[in-house]
């Protein structure tokens, strides 16, 4: 049986997929999550899923958003200064970022 | 983990699901998060009407993307919230259309007019985001993990609301009267937005103590008025000389005279006392019931077995 395996690197950060083991069951794929991916690079915490309960949905099977020109939904498609607030300059910088990235992952 | 142990741990998202927290935490944790989504709903129902009241297409768009974004920060949240296993998102949205939940003091008002739009879409948006920008260090980690999201979509509805106010700025001479009209309607419920000063706010050094929250209302409004007071002259918005809010020598913002607002009013509205604000939370729920037949449709589908329906809504 095959179970997904999400590394935390450290307290506070998002759970990231970072490979997969092969198990009996929950308790042996615990144990070798620990081992295969949580040895070398420092870890807070692992999250071990069974591979069938993960539903997948991918572009061919749907239109994601992100493809299309929704120029509305971005800050910086309005044409005022952002700099007067600080939070508000990085939610744009943040946004323009992954703008540019678009099509690239 | 008791409550001493999570006072000397406190820091930037330092807890999470796999913690035992204490009762004491997850409650006051709750009725934050709780207030936070119960306030992204009942705001997203205050811009709704404008969705259809836009002067344009491209108003239209950015009002009903922005009306999405909300419903789907109030969904972050409580999920957030379900978390600290004190509360069920069913039991917060009930509570919520029983007018039991609490949230913002500016939602409860109504809104009418498009020369109003920006007194929620950029100065009540803005001063949620400087709070929610301090939010990212939340110590309740899923608290935080939503701020991150949000705040990366908040900043086109900030910037969205200053091109409508900066559109009525420098449009017709009616056009400016109707912003100023709003503005003079408005600032004070914005003032308000922070509360009270933090001598009179009751949950504020709990929250501190177990990094719930980083910065006080005091510090917050601070900021919030160095940045928006000039803004709102920009565009040539005459501040109201009440109530009255005093500089330092440095010209700083520092105080708002407290004599000067209505708090009456204010904490009439913290009960949900408020008639124009029942008025919302009725609209809300009459909204609410007339949909019943969507979820209900969607928990028989679930009924049927795993991948027999679709998920709801988005994030």
């Amino acid at each position: 049986m095959r179970w997904e395996v999400f590394r935390q690197a450290k307290r506070g950060d998002y759970h990231k997929h970072c490979g997969d083991v092969h198990a009996p069951d929950r308790e042996m794929a615990t144990l070798f999550a620990q081992i295969q991916h949580g040895r070398r690079m420092t870890t807070e915490s692992l999250w071990v899923v069974p591979s069938e309960e993960v539903t997948e949905i991918d572009a061919d099977d749907t239109a994601f958003g992100g493809r299309t020109d929704k120029a509305y939904r971005w800050a910086t498609a309005y044409n005022v200064d952002a700099s007067f607030a600080q939070e508000v300059a990085d939610s744009e910088e943040e946004q323009a970022e992954v703008e540019q990235s678009r099509g690239d992952d | 983990m008791d409550i001493e142990t999570v006072k000397a741990r406190a820091g930037p998202r330092e807890f999470g699901r796999a913690d035992d927290m204490p009762e004491e935490y997850r409650e006051a944790a709750t009725r934050m998060l709780q207030f936070h989504a119960n306030s992204e709903i009942m705001g997203a129902y205050l811009e709704k009407p404008f969705i259809r009241q836009s002067p344009s297409v491209d108003r239209k768009l950015a009002f009903s993307a922005k009306v999405q974004d909300e419903i789907g920060h109030g969904q972050l949240l409580y999920r957030a919230a379900e978390a600290l296993g004190v509360k069920t998102r069913e039991e917060m949205l009930d509570e919520l259309a029983r007018g039991d939940g609490k949230f913002l003091n500016c939602f409860h008002y109504e809104m009418t007019d498009w020369a109003e739009t920006p007194m929620i879409a950029f100065f009540v948006d803005g001063a949620a985001m400087k709070r929610q920008a301090t939010l990212k260090q939340s110590s309740w980690t899923p608290y935080a993990h939503a701020m991150d999201k949000i705040c990366f979509e908040e900043g086109f509805h900030v910037k969205h609301g200053e091109d409508i106010m900066r559109e009525l700025a420098t449009g017709s001479r009616k056009e400016q009267r109707l912003l100023q009209e709003a503005f003079d309607e408005w600032w004070p419920r914005i003032l308000q937005f922070f509360g009270p000063t933090d001598d009179r706010s009751t949950h504020h050094d709990f929250a501190a103590d177990v990094g719930l929250k980083t910065m006080t209302n005091d510090e917050l409004r601070n900021q919030f008025l160095n940045a928006y007071v000039p803004k709102a002259r920009k565009y040539g918005l005459e501040i109201p000389d009440e109530p009255r809010i005093r500089t330092d020598e440095d010209g700083e913002y520092y105080e708002v005279v407290e004599a000067d607002l209505d708090w009456d009013e204010f904490f009439a509205i913290a009960k949900n006392e408020y008639p124009e604000g029942l008025d919302q939370i009725d609209g809300r729920a009459t909204a609410r019931e007339a949909v019943a037949w969507v979820r209900d449709s969607l928990t028989e589908a679930d009924a049927g077995g795993p991948g027999a329906t679709a998920s709801a809504g988005g994030d």
